[in-house]
């Protein structure tokens, strides 16, 4: 059995750490989710002409400072807008809408314009739909894992394909818990990202074991 | 000759990136219009359809006699004339306390989320209030959206009931699945929906079939209030009653269907309703199917528990603003152009051509993706900058051992196998984020293949031979 270089090691106690305090963060703390999957409160204003989002989001961060603040164009017409913040009060409300009429010379009242709950998106329900099409690519590059490289042994190869699969998504998401990326659109591309580079160095390490057992037979 | 050879193949490039990148306009009615495809997005960078569903708060009123019995037929009694009967009314709330509960709220959405997927909708995002048991939902905007939302929140309770008693006889528990059948015929194509019943209901439904028999003398004829006019196979038309025949009704969400008797014995466990009559007009054919799906959707899914009222239904854009994307476009380019400086600082003249080679990839790639049909979502994107990654590594290694082209490029994909199984199960996937990597990373991958076999390899032979 190969021994491994002092490197090798350094990198897996390095991992092994980031995956035991990630999990820890995870399980006491959470994920940190974006604005888009978070519980939030929403303000919808009808400015009845077209309008810069820039300009929205001059306004927002007076009367909103410090909050992650999402604005989106409401209907075809591009005249309405949507605001979502974590938190919106009433008086944050009424300055918004008195800013927005100030600048677009509108007349919006604010006791009419009303704080609607946006409710949060589970984690697991975001997640759900990526997890079959993975089982299933996974299975797939397995069995061709097995049928290339079983010159190397069937297990062991199974075996490292799966934990390096494994370790890899684990460093991911336990990297996002420590350093609390949201969970957001970005997430997935991450995701898949990690699984390539996997797929790819698990792979380049294979053919070179196989090269080299090829070699020693000759 | 090898001079204007590369000529050739470069100047072929430059067209090609100009149509990928600037298009190719022509004058129709007094305006420019670009005749290249435009590209589709997904909801998530596009927009989407984004609704709300609040629980039913309001309430029906109901006609009860002393006894506290429901009362039907009361609309043409005034106020007075239902006292005289000793009859009072009674509003009852479509969402009484007991069923707003969380387990019925969580049922409601896992319900929902299955019509979505039944009904085919390939991305979606839905968020419960579980206090309130209000759903927010964003899908995709395409012409079937309207239609899509109305099957959404239909409450899908379906019952079997005696006429003339009102006592349920069967309901959604006994029904295993349903599903729209095509038949042909002489007058053309009839589109039915099945109710399979599962075993014990397939019991009921014979027990129902026996007791519920035409008598031979009746006549028959149509008497129904929907499409839905005819069950056939064992029992179908609407028989007009004789003073002794006993007849079912088919309501859902307590809306009458059909009202039938059955000619024989249902043995099979199933029942066909026809939808609208034969046709084979194709428009009208197509509306009866979706009408019929509509119904299998809410059949097949079960009922929800609480009553949704549509609170909120509109279209809204992306949070990704143009600026956003321009800025994400900058960043891929810039970057781009770095490792082209680099392949150019390396390798001189071959990594001029190996620039030129990659310049026109890039205008490949973009135009394949739009002809394709492939519709971006942010992965789409990210799978956009993967295979320039990967076609810029199988460039720069083969500029590395230009001697060597073969080996690099059969290394390079037998490396990619892994990556392919997994871009052409994700092709298959019905999930719009998934499937559109999966869709851009196999024409990707495929035009690495074609592409640099073909014209990369050619300019490299072309320079080769020449320095040779």
């Amino acid at each position: 059995m190969k021994e491994l270089s002092k490197k090798t090691k350094i990198v897996s106690v390095l991992i092994a750490i980031i995956i035991l305090v990630g999990m820890i963060i995870l399980f006491t703390k959470g994920l940190n989710f974006d604005l888009k999957y978070q519980e939030a409160q929403k303000v919808q204003l009808y400015l009845q002409k077209e309008f810069e989002i820039e300009d929205i989001k001059q306004i927002t961060n007076e009367v909103l400072p410090n909050q992650n603040v999402m604005i989106q164009k409401v209907e075809v017409f591009e005249d309405t807008i949507s605001i979502i913040a974590k938190e919106i009060t009433n008086e944050q409300k009424t300055s918004m809408v008195n800013k927005v009429n100030e600048k677009y010379g509108l007349d919006l009242s604010a006791d009419e314009t009303v704080i609607t709950n946006v409710p949060h998106t589970r984690g697991r329900d975001i997640i759900k739909p990526y997890i079959l099409p993975f089982i299933i690519a996974t299975v797939i590059i397995l069995a061709y894992m097995a049928i290339r490289y079983y010159k190397l042994g069937l297990v062991k190869t199974l075996f490292k394909t799966i934990a390096i699969l494994i370790v890899a998504q684990a460093t991911l998401l336990s990297v996002m818990a420590i350093v609390r990326i949201p969970i957001g659109r970005l997430t997935i591309p991450l995701v898949i990202a990690v699984y390539l580079l996997s797929l790819i160095g698990m792979t380049s390490y294979l053919e070179k074991e196989l090269i080299e057992k090829k070699k020693e037979e000759e | 000759m090898k001079k204007i050879k590369i000529l050739t193949i470069t100047l072929l490039m430059v067209a090609v990136t100009m149509i990928a990148f600037l298009g190719i306009y022509t004058q129709k009615q007094n305006r420019m219009e670009n005749l290249v495809k435009d590209y589709e997005w997904g909801m998530d960078l596009k927009g989407s359809r984004n609704i709300r569903l609040k629980l039913n708060t309001e309430s029906k009123t109901v006609i009860k006699d002393a006894e506290g019995k429901e009362v039907e037929d009361t609309e043409n009694l005034t106020d007075e004339q239902l006292i005289e009967k000793g009859y009072h009314k009674e509003e009852i709330p479509n969402n009484s306390e007991d069923v707003k509960t969380l387990e019925n709220y969580k049922t409601a959405k896992k319900i929902i989320e299955k019509r979505l997927e039944k009904l085919g909708v390939n991305n979606y995002q839905i968020s419960l209030d579980e206090q309130t048991g209000d759903m927010v939902i964003d899908l995709p905007e395409n012409g079937a959206t309207d239609s899509i939302i109305s099957n959404l929140y239909t409450v899908g309770k379906f019952e079997i009931i005696d006429s003339q008693t009102k006592e349920v006889l069967m309901n959604n528990n006994d029904v295993k699945q349903a599903r729209v059948m095509y038949g042909g015929g002489e007058n053309g194509t009839t589109i039915y929906l099945e109710i399979e019943f599962e075993k014990e209901g397939a019991k009921k439904l014979e027990e129902i079939s026996n007791q519920y028999q035409t008598t031979q003398n009746s006549e028959t004829e149509e008497n129904t209030t929907t499409d839905s006019n005819t069950t056939q196979e064992n029992a179908t038309e609407n028989t007009d009653t004789t003073s002794t025949e006993k007849k079912i009704t088919m309501n859902i969400d307590d809306t009458e269907i059909m009202s039938t008797s059955f000619e024989e014995p249902v043995r099979t466990g199933r029942l066909q309703l026809s939808f609208g009559s034969s046709s084979t007009d194709a428009k009208t054919i197509q509306q009866s199917a979706n009408q019929a799906s509509s119904m299998a959707t809410v059949l097949d899914t079960g009922n929800i528990p609480v009553k949704y009222a549509l609170d909120e239904n509109q279209y809204i854009f992306s949070d990704i603003t143009k600026n956003e994307m321009e800025i994400a476009v900058y960043v891929i380019l810039a970057i781009m152009v770095l490792g082209l400086i680099v392949l150019f600082i390396k390798y001189k003249k071959l990594g001029a051509l190996g620039v030129i080679s990659y310049i026109g990839f890039v205008s490949f790639m973009l135009i394949i993706i739009r002809y394709a049909n492939v519709t971006l979502s942010i992965e789409g994107v990210f799978g956009i900058a993967i295979t320039f990654v990967l076609n810029y590594i199988l460039v720069y290694g083969l500029l590395a051992k230009i001697e060597e082209r073969k080996e690099v490029y059969k290394d390079f994909f037998i490396k990619m196998i892994p990556i392919m199984i997994m871009v052409i199960t994700f092709c298959f996937i019905n999930w719009l984020p998934i499937s559109s990597f999966g869709m851009v990373m196999f024409w990707g991958i495929a035009l690495i293949a074609l592409y640099n076999s073909i014209l990369t390899n050619s300019l490299l032979k072309i320079e080769t031979r020449k320095e040779k």
